[in-house]
């Protein structure tokens, strides 16, 4: 809300300079989020009064005018304005005036005439532009030789609060103001004073209240017999204009200019266009309106409106409709104030697209006793400014759907215990007395009573706050917690992610974070089968499914990359993945996953010409680490697998313990192209969980004894997988067969073209004792006959 | 005699002196010094020599056998040295190449931040929990006293999945769902992301929080400053960074507030929102099953962003999700 300073000043004036103020009412809850001036910097601008116009004798453009400034003779000033006129009353900066931008302004010469100071434009004394090319024109009244600055009043800030929702009480001047009061203490003094401004004819216009729940209060008054001619008067659009709202005719600036002072929102209908009784009521499924702003809104059943025999002519809390508006032909006028309840309107405005300051109001809450003060104010600025024959007040009001004010108690104890701090009886009593609380005293403390705008008191801790509040936050002490001094759990078994992720980053990874929604259509190509979850509301389309998978964003970030020449990248994320699950209470299986993308070279640098492209096994090798430094290589296995979004032939499901806990491989090549990327590029994602679980390291005793180490060659069928060969020699189940490990595999010259040649070193070793030769020609014999069943291996 | 063996030196010497290998120096030792070298001979016959020459002789002898040795001994120094000195020379490198495999990537800002902040808090005894992101209705917003009419729905800027389902807007649900598993007192934090439908030059739809809760027996808001100032000074690593808490409103927080710090080190000295705080609603308290008079909680929230933003000098929000390796790798 923006609020001009010196309104609020006419209300309550400490004395704290515009900064003060600004931080005062920021420490009160209401954040100010900007001051501006109203107007540049600049002195000894001057009403002038402009006397003659003649011709410049040698330029086409100009003017020499003789101004009258209020000093003893007029001056003469050459003017390059094509506004300027005799008689006209217009801004008239002196000799010796500063305008904004340090621009001083002296005696000078213009092509040979003498001028003697400068008539000014409203961006030449830092006004917003009004659109007009040359000169501000004042009106005629204003008094000549009078500071321009005190006549438009510029010594005065804009101030913009931007006020959190339970504070609708300070969507107005006043509400400003009382809280202003409550810190400062300076007196709160209402400008005006309140009139019962009810005439004594009957109210003319039936009311009939069918949602009393909705709308528990609903003045109305008929204003008849009025000057239709009446414009707002200059300090009123001021007003407006300086809270952002633009004049749009005395009516409604008035209705607007009470919603800024007290903060209720009013509405004025065209008396002459309505059509029977007024009605408050739910709108029919269908119906339409065609608002102020010309829009036409179809109505659904849940929508409090005001109707008349015609149909809807409001929409009651958010805008009127256009064919009841009071227009400039109007000579009768029914003036609205109702009170609505925040259910009523919570979420219309929204639905409709139609916020307005009436909306916002009436969403957050309005002081259900404002009415009959707000329409008094309204109705006696208008019979000052037009006059006119003003009718009895009519009131429908159910007092049972009224809210009531309650009444909370405060314990003295609970301040101390909930804000550390000791407030005194006294100053506690100040408070709640500022802030215009009805306060009785009782045996632990106070028995407190709110005022009717201060609906958002409801418990105690409620008013510990308004205590905290005005005492001042910052006032408060620095108390360090004090608690049992414990030692946290530290398992470790357990893995954790920052370790796992340091790992990554030590093998040229570089993490990256992208969004949790993503492109349908691309996380259909990389996995068409998952179900996965859509968002209602997505910010655009290509951020509209919920990611089944990391690949969708590490390719993405891959695509930005290659696209900034960089043809080497290695990256990773973790973060959770969405199945779509409607068993689950959120409808989706959540995942926690770590996954990773390589692509380019496998050297970071390559100055010594060994430069190769990363494959498969680099991309393994960095998985491996990962599963080694979770102690879960004998849980884990890579088994040859089919995956859409990855080359068949190059492609790995993770198992562990026998179920699927990621995938990696290659990139599907007919993929490269629709995703975006380019060259080769390798994938991962792994679930986290089947890498958090480590052991607790428990050391074996090493054997003395010499380890026998047997090299063995296999013929075996090309397609064989070597895990294979692995699995049918470790099956054989002896103690003495402590690992095998691969160190070639050759295919070629000497090998039949339907097979390849797996070399493995076998080392054998017994924990307690030397080997006997025939011991370990016995294993081996056993090695090769299982090599031999299992996978039909035979020695080369 | 004498003179015979002054021949054979300065012969070994000329001889030494033109010698370029190992080889032939050692041929010259051979003939010299070895089984049938001249020096050799020379020595075998003092035999006939009489008994009074013989000592007198045979130390002559052996002195010019000495100095041949002397000689050959340093000629062949001479000659390791220069082996030595031309492998050196051949073997010598540019050390200014770049090594091999050295190949660091880095982390993210946001983690780094997280990391930061999950270190301080840990070390002061806050266990790390985590929740869902695609979140039910009544962890997001009933159980924080957030009703479906409340005002504040309209601030959040939801995504919606379904009517009952969101993603998650805070991180405030954990608290929720750490106050239904478990008994206080307790002492938490909960990083993660949180979703915003909002997207400018100052608002990414998606983002990082870190919330903090704390459930003791009388905990106050004296208490909730004294560790949230604690907490900005050690990040910031800043014991004069000036902080202020200004009343604000969250629904599940009563009193609640915000923090704005300001710090020459950024940001001209000017107030910057950094966090919002509170004591944790009663009703929020009552939902999880907590008595409310018996426990008081206190509640934080940390913008995760903001904070990497500030400390890290970063300008633009958006840069932390593009992703760019030239942005991402100032983060070693």
């Amino acid at each position: 809300m923006k609020i001009s300073e010196n309104w609020l000043r006419e209300w309550t004036n400490p004395n704290w300079d515009t900064n003060t103020l600004s931080e005062e009412l920021s420490l009160a809850g209401l954040e100010v989020d900007g001051i501006e001036p109203v107007a540049g910097t600049f002195t000894n601008v001057v009403v002038g009064h402009v006397l003659s116009v003649e011709k410049h004798p040698d330029a086409d453009k100009l003017n020499i005018t003789q101004v009258d400034v209020g000093d003893a003779s007029p001056v003469q000033i050459v003017c390059g304005a094509k506004n300027v006129v005799v008689g006209m009353k217009a801004c008239c900066a002196k000799v010796g005036a500063k305008l904004p931008g340090d621009f001083k302004i002296k005696k000078a010469k213009l092509r040979g005439v003498p001028s003697h100071g400068m008539l000014c434009g409203v961006t030449e004394i830092g006004l917003p532009d009004d659109g007009v090319d040359g000169l501000f024109v004042l009106p005629s009244d204003a008094p000549i030789g009078m500071d321009v600055r005190e006549y438009l009043d510029l010594d005065d800030c804009i101030i913009e609060v931007d006020l959190t929702p339970n504070r609708a009480d300070c969507f107005s001047v006043i509400g400003l103001a009382r809280d202003v009061h409550a810190v400062s203490g300076v007196a709160l003094t209402q400008p005006f004073e309140d009139k019962d401004m009810a005439g004594t004819l009957k109210c003319s216009q039936p009311v009939i209240v069918k949602e009393a729940q909705a709308c528990p209060k609903y003045l109305g008054c008929v204003v008849t017999d009025f000057d239709p001619k009446a414009t707002t008067p200059a300090w009123m659009v001021q007003k407006l204009q300086r809270s952002g709202l633009r004049s749009l005719g005395l009516v409604v600036d008035i209705t607007n200019y009470v919603l800024l002072e007290l903060g209720q929102p009013m509405h004025a209908f065209d008396l002459d266009s309505l059509k029977g009784a007024v009605q408050v009521r739910k709108a029919y499924l269908g119906e339409k309106l065609v608002t102020l702003d010309e829009k036409e809104v179809v109505l659904s059943e849940d929508t409090l409106v005001i109707a008349d025999d015609s149909g809807v002519i409001a929409l009651a809390g958010i805008m009127g409709g256009l064919s009841t508006s009071v227009t400039s032909e109007t000579t009768q006028i029914f003036f609205e104030c109702a009170h609505f309840s925040r259910l009523a309107i919570t979420g219309k405005a929204r639905k409709y697209g139609l916020h307005t300051d009436s909306s916002m109001r009436f969403e957050r809450g309005v002081d259900p006793m404002l009415p009959e003060r707000a329409l008094n104010r309204a109705l006696s600025l208008f019979s000052e400014i037009a006059g006119g024959t003003i009718s009895q007040i009519q009131a429908t009001v159910s007092e049972e759907y009224l809210p009531k004010p309650i009444t909370i108690e405060l314990r003295s104890e609970t301040i101390t215990k909930r804000l550390g701090v000791e407030v005194s009886k006294a100053q506690v009593e100040q408070i709640f007395e500022r802030l215009g609380f009805d306060i009785k005293e009782t045996e632990s403390g106070w028995a407190l009573t709110a005022p009717s705008y201060r609906f958002d008191m409801s418990i105690e801790m409620d008013l510990i706050e308004e205590v905290g509040r005005i005492f001042g936050y910052n006032n408060l002490p620095e108390t360090p917690v004090h608690a049992p001094m414990t030692l946290n759990a530290l398992p470790e078994a357990e893995q954790s992610l920052f370790t796992l992720k340091m790992a990554l980053v030590q093998r040229g990874y570089n993490e990256v974070i992208t969004y949790s929604f993503v492109e349908e259509s691309k996380q259909k190509l990389l996995e068409p089968k998952q179900p996965y979850v859509l968002l209602k509301n997505p910010i655009s389309d290509d951020m509209k499914a919920m990611r089944t998978n990391l690949f969708s964003g590490l390719l993405q970030s891959v695509a930005y990359n290659q696209n900034r020449q960089q043809p080497r990248v290695r990256l990773f994320e973790s973060g959770l993945v969405f199945y779509k699950n409607d068993s689950d209470p959120t409808g989706a299986t959540q995942i926690p996953m770590l996954g990773g993308v390589i692509t380019g070279n496998k050297s970071a640098s390559g100055w010594d010409g060994v430069e190769r492209v990363v494959d498969f096994f680099d991309l393994k090798g960095d998985v491996e680490t990962l599963i080694r430094m979770s102690h879960q290589v004998e849980n884990i296995r890579f088994e040859a697998c089919k995956h859409p979004a990855l080359h068949p032939g190059q492609s790995a499901s993770i198992m562990k313990n026998g179920e699927e806990v990621g995938i990696m491989g290659q990139l599907h090549p007919s993929l490269v192209k629709p995703i975006g990327v380019s060259g080769k590029v390798y994938l991962f994602q792994i679930h986290q969980d089947a890498l958090m679980t480590m052991q607790v390291p428990a050391a074996k005793v090493i054997s003395k004894f010499p380890e026998v180490q047997r090299d063995l060659a296999f013929l075996v069928d090309k397609d064989l997988a070597v895990q294979a060969l692995i699995d049918s020699i470790v099956a054989v189940e002896s103690d003495i067969l402590k690992s095998v490990e691969l160190f070639d595999i050759y295919r070629g010259d000497g090998v039949d073209a339907s097979q390849k040649s797996i070399a493995l070193t076998l080392k054998i070793q017994h924990q307690d004792r030397t080997l006997q030769d025939d011991e370990v020609d016995a294993l081996i014999s056993d090695v090769l006959a299982s090599a031999k069943q299992a996978v039909n291996a035979e020695l080369r | 005699m004498q003179e015979q063996l002054q021949t054979i030196i300065s012969q070994a010497k000329m001889a030494v002196k033109s010698v370029t290998d190992l080889a032939k120096l050692d041929e010259i030792r051979v003939q010299y010094l070895g089984k049938k070298g001249e020096l050799t001979s020379m020595m075998k016959m003092l035999g006939k020599l009489s008994h009074e020459e013989r000592p007198k002789a045979g130390q002559i002898i052996n002195e010019a056998k000495q100095m041949v040795q002397g000689i050959l001994n340093a000629k062949k120094r001479e000659l390791d040295d220069a082996k030595l000195a031309k492998q050196l020379a051949e073997e010598s490198i540019d050390i200014t190449l770049p090594g091999r495999d050295v190949d660091l990537g880095g982390l993210h800002p946001v983690t780094r931040t997280l990391q930061r902040i999950e270190t301080l808090f840990s070390k002061a005894g806050f266990d790390v929990e985590t929740g869902p992101e695609i979140e039910d209705d009544w962890h997001n917003f009933e159980a924080l006293n957030i009703p479906e009419t409340h005002p504040a729905r309209a601030m959040h800027d939801t995504f919606y999945i379904n009517e009952h389902t969101v993603l998650r807007t805070h991180t405030s649900g954990v608290q929720i769902r750490t106050m239904e598993n478990k008994k206080p007192p307790l002492r938490i934090i909960a990083p993660g992301r949180v979703y915003r439908c909002d997207s400018d030059q100052t608002h990414t739809p998606m983002f990082h929080q870190v919330e903090g809760l704390i459930i003791e027996k009388d905990a106050s808001f004296a208490q909730l400053r004294a560790l949230l100032i604690e907490f900005l000074r050690q990040f910031f690593e800043d014991d004069n960074l000036k902080t202020r808490f200004r009343p604000s409103y969250f629904p599940f927080t009563e009193p609640s507030a915000e923090v704005d710090i300001a710090t020459d080190l950024f940001g001209d000295g000017r107030w910057i929102e950094v966090l919002g705080c509170g004591m944790v609603h009663p009703k929020v308290l009552t939902n999880v099953g907590i008595d409310p008079d018996e426990y008081t909680g206190l509640a934080f929230g940390l913008g995760v962003e903001r904070l990497a933003m500030l400390r890290y000098n970063v300008n633009d929000l958006r840069q932390f999700f593009e992703n760019d390796l030239r942005f991402l790798q100032q983060f070693k």
